[in-house]
This record gives C-alpha cells, sequence and structure tokens, in this order.
C-alpha cells in the first residue's frame, strides 16, 4: 500500500501483439491490446485501468477477468502479478435490482 | 528521480491533473504528488459527473459558465479520451411546492448571474423526460448543462499532461511545506523525500487542511461521506443530467447505459468510517426508494456496485482558489464541497493563467481563501 | 436489528463445520449461503476422499455433505438457503438477500467461509460457447443430471482436471486429452492413473492454441510450449470437440472479507487475495474470522478442519469457552490439519521438484509425464509384490496422506504405519483371502488383486471400476495397459458389487499370463 510509484519511469514502448484483440472482460468487451495500450497511457494500477476501460465493472464484477487483468498489466509493466494491488470490492456481491435493494428489513429479536 | 519542478502540484485528483495539464502546456515543468495509490482517487472517480452551472451559487458560477463555454465541448479531442460530454440540459426536479420554492431560490439567483435556466411544470418536465413520475410537479430547466465521465475525464488529463512530460507520483504522501530563507520552496513527504518548487499548488482535497496548516495556513473545512451506486446497462433513455430540490439523489445515463446515481440518507455528516470511505449499511437502498419515486420504471434495473467518497465540505460550500499572498508561491485549490468536477477544467485553466500569465479571466476573488469571518 | 451469537457465510465444508463445533457450545449459529442446496462443492464430489478415518476418508464427498448437514441440524445450527450475503458493513453488520428483501443482521462473531470460485485462460476462442470451467461442467453433470458435451478436451492436470476427467467419461463423455502447459501432472498421481488407463492421451508442456468454431466449440487445436511457456512451431495437433474444459485453478472469493476492511494479502500460494488471519482464522477485525477456501486453496478436508477451528476460536471469543478448552480443542484440530498437510503435495511442497519419495524412492517420471506409471518403474514400489495365488498389488507412488487400505484388509497385510504419508506395504506373511476391500477402499483406484497363478497360462487382474452397465460374467473384451493401449483379450471371470464397496465394483478378468502386470483396465468390446 502506498508504494512510490514513479509514473515517468520508462516501462518500453508499446508493441502491437497478435492476440491484441483477444477479448479479456467479456462482460464490458475489453481487448488484450487495450489494455495494454492504457498502461502505455500511464495507468500503473489496478485500479486506475478498471476505471479507465471499465475492465471488472460489469455484472461479473470481474470474477472472470480480474487475474487475467492482472497478469497483462503486470508483464506489460515488468513486475510480479503479486505486486499489484487488486481493485477493491464493492457491494452488493450480487446484481441486486433496485426494488429489491430498497426493500430493508429488519427482524426483531 | 529529479525533485525539482517549477511547479510541484499536491494532489493528483482532477483539479490537480487539469492544472498539470494547462501548466504543461504552458510550458511549465510541474511535478504531482499524489498521497494514494492511484490517480483520482479521492471525489475525482466518485462523484456523479455533473457539469453543471445551475444550482451553483454565484461565486463559483462564472468558472462552471466559462468552462462549459470554452473548455468542455472540445475537451475529447483535446485530452484524447472519449469525456463523454453531454450537454443536454439540467433538470432539477420538485415534488412538493416547498421543493418549487427552493427551485425558484436557486433559478432567481442564476438568471441574474447570466445564467439561462428557467421553471417548468410536471407535463413540460416530461417532455423533456417522459420516464418520471407523475409526482413531479416541477422543476428547474437549464439547457446547457450536461454530464461528464469524471473517471475518464480525470485519468485523461493525467494521461496527456504525463504525456507533455509532466511528472507524476503517486504513493507520495505530501505531510508538510517548508521555507527555505523565509520563503515557501520545500514539500516533504511521509516518506521523507523533499521534494522544491517555487510555485505549489495544493490540491488535496481534504488533506488539503492538514498541510496548509504546516505553513500556517487554515482553510475551514470538514469531511461528510457521500454515497453513489450504478445500475448494469440498460437501454438508451435520456440524456439530461438530475438532480432534485431535496437533494435525495442525482445522477445520469451513462454512455455505457448504466446509471449512475448519488444520493444521501441524511446522516453524511455523521457517518462513521473504519479508515477508508466504507459505504454504510442504509444509504444505498434509501438511495434506490429515492430514486424509484422518481423513476418507477427503474424498479427492475439492478444495481452492481455502491460506493462511498469524503467530501471536503467548505464552511460555506464552495471552493478556495486562490494565491496566498502571505505565503508567496502557495495556490490553493481545495474545498469543493462535492461539486468539483464540472469546474475542473476551468479551475485547472485558470490556475495555470494566474501562475504563468499573473492574472485570469475568470474572477476569483469571491474564492480567496481569507473570505471566512465571524458572524458578529 | 436481530443479533445472532454467529454469522456464518457460506454453507459448504467449512461453513457447516464451524457451524457444528460453535452450536455445540451452546452460541446462537446462523448459516447464510446463496445457493438452493447446502454444501457447497461437497455434494458435486461422487469419488471417494482421501485422508484418514478420522478425515472421513473412502467416503465420497456428496456423503459427507449430508453428514455434516446432519451434525449440523442436530447441533441446533440454523441454515438459510437461498440467501446472499451482499455485504459486510461495520459493527460486523451483513446484508442477506431473501427473496424480494434484504435483510439486516448483526453477529458478535462472523466467519466467512465463502469458498473459492474458478479461474479462467484466454486462447483465441475462450469466449466461444462450449469452453467451460471444469467445476461447470461438475455442476452440470452431478448437480442438475446434464452432460456437459460429448468430445471433451480438458486442460488442467490438477486434481480438479484429473477427477473431473473421470467423472466426464462416468457420464459418458469422450476425453480426448488431458493437456496442461506444465511439464509434469499437477494432481495426485492415483487420478491420473485412473484416467490415462482408460486410455485418455496427455499432453503436458502442451497448451491450447486455438478453440476452433463460429458459434460454438467444433475443435480445438493444441501445441507443445517450450520453458518459457511459447509455442514450439510445427508440433500443434488438433481434435475435434464440442466442449473445453478448463481447470486452471481457483481464487479465494474473499471480497466481503476485502469490503469490510479485513486486512489483505496477494498470495500466490493460496491462490490469489486472502485476509492475513492467526491460527484461529480471525482477521485483522477481532470477531470476524475466516475458513476454507476463502482464507487459501485447500482440499475439502483441510476446509472441514479449518472451519472446526473457526468454530471453536468464536466460541472461545464470545466466552463460550476459555483459554484452556480452545488450546486443547485447537491443538487436536491442528494435529489433524498438520497431517493432511504432509506428503509430496503438502502445501509447503508446491512448485518443488520432488525427485525421490520418503522412503527413498526414486519417483516415476513417466508418471508425472504421461500420466502412468511405467513397466519398468512400477516393480519398484512396496505395494507391488509377487507371490503364488491371490495378493494385491498397490500402485500407490507417491506420498500423500491416506490410509484407508490398512484398515481395510481384515488380515491386516496391508501397511502404512504411523506416518499417514507412508507408501503401503505388503506382509507377505499373511495369506491374502481375495475378499477385495481394499481394492474398493483405496479413493486412488491403485489397488489391485492379481492371481498369476489362476490357471494354466493364465492370470486374473481384480480391478476397481465405476462405470455403468457393468459387464456380464464371461463377457469378452479388450485389457488396457496402464497407458490405456490394449494389449490383450481380456474374459471377465467375476463381476463383485457389495454395499461395503459403495460402488467401487470389483471386476475380474482373465488375461494371459505374461499380462498380469500389464493389464490395468477393462474395456467393452
Amino acid at each position: 500500500m502506498n508504494s512510490i510509484n514513479d509514473r515517468s519511469r520508462y516501462i518500453g514502448e508499446f508493441v502491437p501483439a497478435a492476440d491484441d484483440d483477444m477479448l479479456i472482460c467479456r462482460c464490458e468487451e475489453i481487448t488484450k491490446g487495450e489494455i495494454r495500450k492504457a498502461v502505455h497511457d500511464g495507468m500503473f494500477t489496478l485500479t486506475e485501468i478498471r476505471r479507465y476501460l471499465r475492465t471488472g465493472m460489469g455484472l461479473c464484477q470481474g470474477q472472470t477477468c480480474a487475474k487475467l487483468v492482472k497478469g497483462i498489466v503486470a508483464r506489460e509493466l515488468g513486475v510480479s502479478p503479486a505486486e499489484l494491488e487488486p481493485v477493491t470490492s464493492r457491494a452488493p456481491m450480487r446484481p441486486t435490482e433496485m426494488k429489491v435493494l430498497g426493500k430493508e428489513v429488519k427482524e426483531e429479536e | 528521480m529529479a525533485n525539482t519542478a517549477d511547479v510541484i502540484v499536491i494532489g493528483g485528483g482532477v483539479i490537480g491533473c487539469a492544472t498539470a495539464y494547462y501548466l504543461t502546456k504552458k510550458g511549465c515543468s510541474v511535478l504531482v504528488l499524489e498521497g494514494s495509490d492511484h490517480i483520482g482517487n479521492g471525489g475525482s472517480s466518485r462523484n456523479g459527473g455533473g457539469v453543471r452551472q445551475s444550482g451553483r451559487d454565484p461565486r463559483e458560477l462564472p468558472l462552471a459558465m466559462y468552462g462549459i463555454k470554452n473548455l468542455w465541448p472540445t475537451l475529447s479531442e483535446e485530452l484524447e479520451v472519449d469525456c463523454e460530454y453531454h450537454q443536454d440540459g439540467n433538470l432539477r426536479l420538485g415534488k412538493t411546492p416547498k421543493h418549487l420554492e427552493i427551485l425558484q431560490g436557486l433559478t432567481d439567483r442564476a438568471v441574474a448571474c447570466g445564467l439561462d435556466v428557467k421553471m417548468i411544470d410536471g407535463d413540460e418536465v416530461r417532455r423533456i423526460n417522459p420516464y418520471l413520475s407523475n409526482e413531479v410537479i416541477g422543476a428547474s430547466w437549464c439547457p446547457t448543462d450536461g454530464h461528464a465521465n469524471p473517471l475518464t475525464t480525470t485519468l485523461g488529463y493525467y494521461k496527456t499532461a504525463r504525456k507533455l512530460g509532466a511528472h507524476f507520483i503517486t504513493g507520495e504522501k505530501v505531510v508538510e511545506l517548508r521555507k527555505v530563507r523565509g520563503i515557501l520552496k520545500q514539500v516533504v513527504t511521509a516518506n521523507g523525500n523533499i521534494y522544491e518548487a517555487d510555485t505549489i499548488v495544493l490540491a488535496a482535497g481534504l488533506a488539503s487542511r492538514a498541510i496548509a496548516g504546516t505553513i500556517g495556513i487554515d482553510i475551514p473545512m470538514q469531511s461528510a461521506l457521500l454515497e453513489a451506486l450504478v445500475t448494469e446497462a440498460e437501454p438508451k433513455m435520456f440524456d439530461q443530467m438530475l438532480g432534485t430540490a431535496e437533494a435525495d439523489f442525482y445522477g445520469h445515463q451513462t454512455k455505457h447505459g448504466s446509471f449512475v446515481f448519488g444520493g444521501s440518507s441524511g446522516l453524511e455528516g455523521f457517518n462513521k468510517d473504519n479508515g477508508t470511505p466504507i459505504c454504510s449499511s442504509i444509504t444505498a437502498s434509501c438511495i434506490c426508494r429515492g430514486i424509484m419515486k422518481y423513476f418507477p420504471i427503474l424498479e427492475d434495473a439492478k444495481i452492481v456496485r455502491t460506493w462511498a467518497g469524503w467530501m471536503d465540505l467548505c464552511a460555506d460550500k464552495v471552493p478556495v482558489i486562490s494565491k496566498v499572498e502571505e505565503v508567496p508561491g502557495l495556490v490553493l485549490a481545495c474545498g469543493f464541497s462535492g461539486h468539483g468536477f464540472g469546474i475542473a477544467p476551468a479551475v485547472g485553466e485558470q490556475l495555470a493563467r494566474l501562475i504563468v500569465d499573473g492574472t485570469t479571466d475568470v474572477d476569483l476573488t469571491p474564492l480567496r481563501y481569507d473570505r471566512f469571518k465571524a458572524k458578529i | 436489528m436481530k443479533r445472532y451469537d454467529l454469522i456464518i457465510v457460506g454453507a459448504g465444508p467449512s461453513g457447516l463445520s464451524a457451524g457444528i463445533e460453535a452450536a455445540k457450545k451452546g452460541l446462537k449459529v446462523v448459516v447464510f449461503d446463496e445457493n438452493a442446496k447446502p454444501g457447497g462443492q461437497l455434494f458435486k464430489q461422487i469419488h471417494k476422499f482421501f485422508g484418514s478415518k478420522e478425515h472421513k476418508a473412502k467416503i465420497r464427498g456428496f456423503r459427507i455433505g449430508e453428514e455434516l448437514l446432519q451434525e449440523a441440524n442436530d447441533a441446533g445450527v440454523e441454515v438459510v438457503l437461498n440467501a446472499t450475503v451482499t455485504g459486510m458493513y461495520q459493527d460486523k453488520e451483513i446484508i442477506v438477500r431473501i427473496s424480494d428483501e434484504m435483510h439486516h443482521y448483526k453477529g458478535d462473531a462472523i466467519i466467512i467461509a465463502t469458498g473459492a470460485s474458478e479461474n479462467m485462460v484466454t486462447f483465441p476462442g475462450w469466449t466461444l460457447p462450449g469452453v467451460i470451467g471444469a467445476g461447470a461442467a461438475q455442476t452440470m453433470m452431478n448437480l442438475h443430471g446434464v452432460k456437459p458435451g460429448n468430445k471433451i478436451l480438458m486442460l488442467g492436470s490438477g486434481n480438479v482436471g484429473l477427477v473431473v476427467s473421470f467423472q466426464l467419461m462416468q457420464c459418458g463423455c469422450d476425453v480426448v486429452a488431458l493437456v496442461d502447459a506444465a511439464p509434469k501432472v499437477g494432481g495426485y498421481g492415483v487420478h491420473a492413473a485412473k484416467v490415462a488407463r482408460t486410455g485418455v492421451p496427455f499432453y503436458l508442456s502442451h497448451t491450447i492454441v486455438k478453440a476452433e468454431g463460429e458459434d460454438h466449440v467444433t475443435g480445438v487445436t493444441i501445441a507443445e510450449v517450450d520453458e518459457k511457456f511459447q509455442f514450439i512451431p510445427g508440433t500443434e495437433k488438433h481434435f475435434d470437440v464440442d466442449t473445453i474444459c478448463l481447470a486452471v485453478g481457483l481464487s479465494p472469493m474473499s471480497q466481503l472479507l476485502k469490503m469490510a476492511g479485513c486486512v489483505m494479502e496477494d498470495n500466490p500460494k493460496k491462490g490469489g487475495q486472502v485476509p492475513i488471519c492467526d491460527e484461529y482464522g480471525e482477521t485483522s477485525i477481532p470477531g470476524v474470522f475466516v475458513a476454507g477456501d476463502v482464507s487459501g486453496i485447500e482440499e475439502a478436508s483441510s476446509a472441514m478442519i479449518e472451519g472446526r477451528i473457526a468454530g471453536v476460536a468464536a466460541a472461545k471469543y464470545l466466552g463460550y469457552m476459555d483459554e484452556t478448552e480452545l488450546k486443547g480443542k485447537v491443538t487436536e484440530l491442528e494435529h489433524a490439519l498438520e497431517s493432511l498437510r504432509q506428503g509430496m503435495f503438502a502445501p509447503k511442497n508446491r512448485g518443488k521438484a520432488i525427485e525421490e519419495t520418503e522412503e527413498g524412492i526414486a519417483i516415476s517420471k513417466n508418471l508425472l509425464k504421461h500420466g502412468f506409471v511405467a513397466d519398468d518403474e512400477i516393480e519398484r514400489f512396496p505395494g507391488v509384490t509377487h507371490k503364488a495365488g491371490i495378493h494385491p498389488v498397490m500402485e500407490c507412488t507417491q506420498n500423500i496422506p491416506c490410509n484407508p487400505c490398512q484398515d481395510a484388509c481384515p488380515k491386516h497385510c496391508i501397511k502404512i504405519g504411523e506416518k499417514i504419508t507412508s507408501l503401503p506395504a505388503v506382509d507377505e506373511s499373511v495369506d491374502c483371502i481375495g475378499c477385495g476391500m481394499c481394492v474398493a477402499s483405496c479413493s486412488g483406484q491403485a489397488i489391485f488383486l492379481v492371481d498369476e497363478t489362476y490357471e494354466e497360462g493364465y492370470a486374473t487382474v481384480t480391478l476397481p471400476y465405476e462405470f455403468l452397465p457393468l459387464p456380464e460374467k464371461g463377457e469378452k473384451g479388450t485389457a488396457l495397459d496402464r497407458s490405456g493401449k490394449e494389449v490383450c483379450e481380456a474374459e471377465i471371470v467375476d463381476i463383485k458389487t457389495s454395499k461395503a464397496f459403495d460402488k467401487t465394483n470389483l471386476l475380474t478378468m482373465k488375461v494371459p499370463a505374461d499380462m498380469v502386470m500389464k493389464a490395468r483396465f477393462y474395456k467393452r468390446a
């Protein structure tokens, strides 16, 4: 947490790859190339990638792609995936209709 | 790593990033220090995306009008990122005569400042937005207001400033401002690093108060934890920005199709936290109930996320955007009180003007740091 | 607001175990689970579990689930199903979606036992219908009775990949290949061997190049990879399949803990993001505990013990138990847990290249590379002996914590000893009566009875058989060797089924005498 991250450090140039058009985040239809490019645009954390591209913001909330995105970003930055902090978890853990979320019950003892 | 620059910006939120961008564009060397791990991690990524003039205090209204006229329309092209800016109007909704009274007051003040805003009745509201329930009996309508995507806008400013050469460091929490030979010069971080510049812009949200305090300046502000939520993508329904007289919710439908709504439970100023902006257990449900009164049609829309963020709530609810003459070199840009996003481009651009040219196009005098006085 | 002593999220093996221990101490316990049925993954597990008697070894997973549920009911644990915990907030408050309402509850203690979710890997075509997780395949066939596909390629040679491949074959699918990018089989050798001997080819150091098809999977191409996991040109192999099953690991579903503000760590050895917790499973938030896969990916057997530890720790936290009682209970449970975490697959050995067994015997290289022990390797293991008349041959060649075979033999001719991971050895001084109890007891289906002198020129091999329909006595088919290669004709001379065998049938096939140490599976004509 809160370790110094110099956003001007050189991470190499963006080099297009054959599998850049492969879908990674299925819910939001974000490709590997878009994720790699975002890293070169300066998005060095998974939180920034998510906010920039919407990866993991769809119905599954990143359940499927979180690890995949992490691996891609780590490789692009030349760090180990474990060094990248996963994004925040947010309620509701499962998508919930407004009329349901709005109907609260507080049972008595 | 260079530890000097022409200008050091403390805070990598939308205000800090926009200021860095416009300063860099003017040829300054800029160093941005962000305390958290992420750019735009505070209110910049947590707000409802409103780009409004209506409903604003007359002191900051000129900034809002300036930005909407001069900066927002071309921002996406300028930053080479889709800011999703829409200028399709703002409806501030009322359900009771009391609401209409509040709206009339806001409208009168804005008109006096030259803003095109008017009161409309329930039928006209539903002509503009047919999804609204019959509970809505009137609204203020400002056709030149709109909304944008706070995430891509903030990160777009960052991306472009960085590309132009602005130097950003995250995870570098500023703890002290320090003078050298009587002149403000140094910025000291929790990691023990010292950075130097002749001009220091303090745009660190709520944290600005403690940092300014180290150089003997106090900005009267406090925190309030606001909450927001987002639905799954829905078919395209409307483009307006929405708010209410009762302030029970606000928000819009995004380009993505999801609805982003903020709201309140009424306990914002008292919500307890655990050191992080954690949601309370009751607010999201309250927001949903609020929304459904206006938009019964959305009752089946699924909420996929809820989040919270701290506001830097200034004593008089408008920001401090100001040079500090008693501490030459210090520039304040904080206390945005929950409505900083829409004016961020204007603030950044005008601060760059102020720092480089020594003048501004918009009169910032009402937003001076020394405006706070005892009541008697 | 309604308050419980203990709220448990997740009614899988660890959650139920935790609830049982806490309720036994008098705590008012509720368990919420989003599924319609309790038991978590246990009810999908139709295979027999490894371990010792205390760990419910040789019991099939779903039966363990039934036993746990009964135990939970008896202890007075309230289990609420179709109840999704959507958030955990400050003051140990949770919100649960039940039907179309959101219920607020507080617990004086909370145990999160939400388990794990499946990992994915990407390759061109990975989003085509027909690419599914191995867990999903298991859910389809074992919970819903739906055949996941007809021709299937399995990616992943860990225990999940191996076990699910076997189950797919049991439900009538054709598993065309088992593929893993790693250079050696990741799961238990015995699980691999039972798949390999049915004829499924193993492709280690291979991975998927692409899934083929327009709107669903119609084929797959794999290729060999070098030590840097780069494809080696010219090594491509194509298979016509309609389904690709991915068994590439699990990730802890720790979102509730992160949301509530528990201090987390990203630990690849534990499968991903997990809360930092003490020996009792207590997180950085006092009174919030974790158990099972959510605290680090392991087996269901260890999840159950972790659950019990968290359950007693919660009881202590709320003053239902004193320090001495806690220490006593936990020492006992930790001892059991420790014994499960032994052997060459122990968490501490993950990623290590193990060359020899604890007994100093060289590991079968062929088993790691191809999924079966080669003919010239098998004789060096202590379970493999020769003598006149019927006797067991135990092709158990890796140190795993499992010993039911030792107790299974009424004549006590199988010895494992004190150390649960030791390879089984045969006490040749005792005569085997050919009852087959050991064959049915082996969760790895690695024990065979052979009679090298059945009749002139012929021997018999008795093997565990879990496919339907069963062959008929007198039926003639083909014997397959450990690699799944057809080696000779075989005649079924006996079929034994017994309640004690728990649905493992024993086939006795007659093969030419020189095939007795080769023939290990029976293929119907």
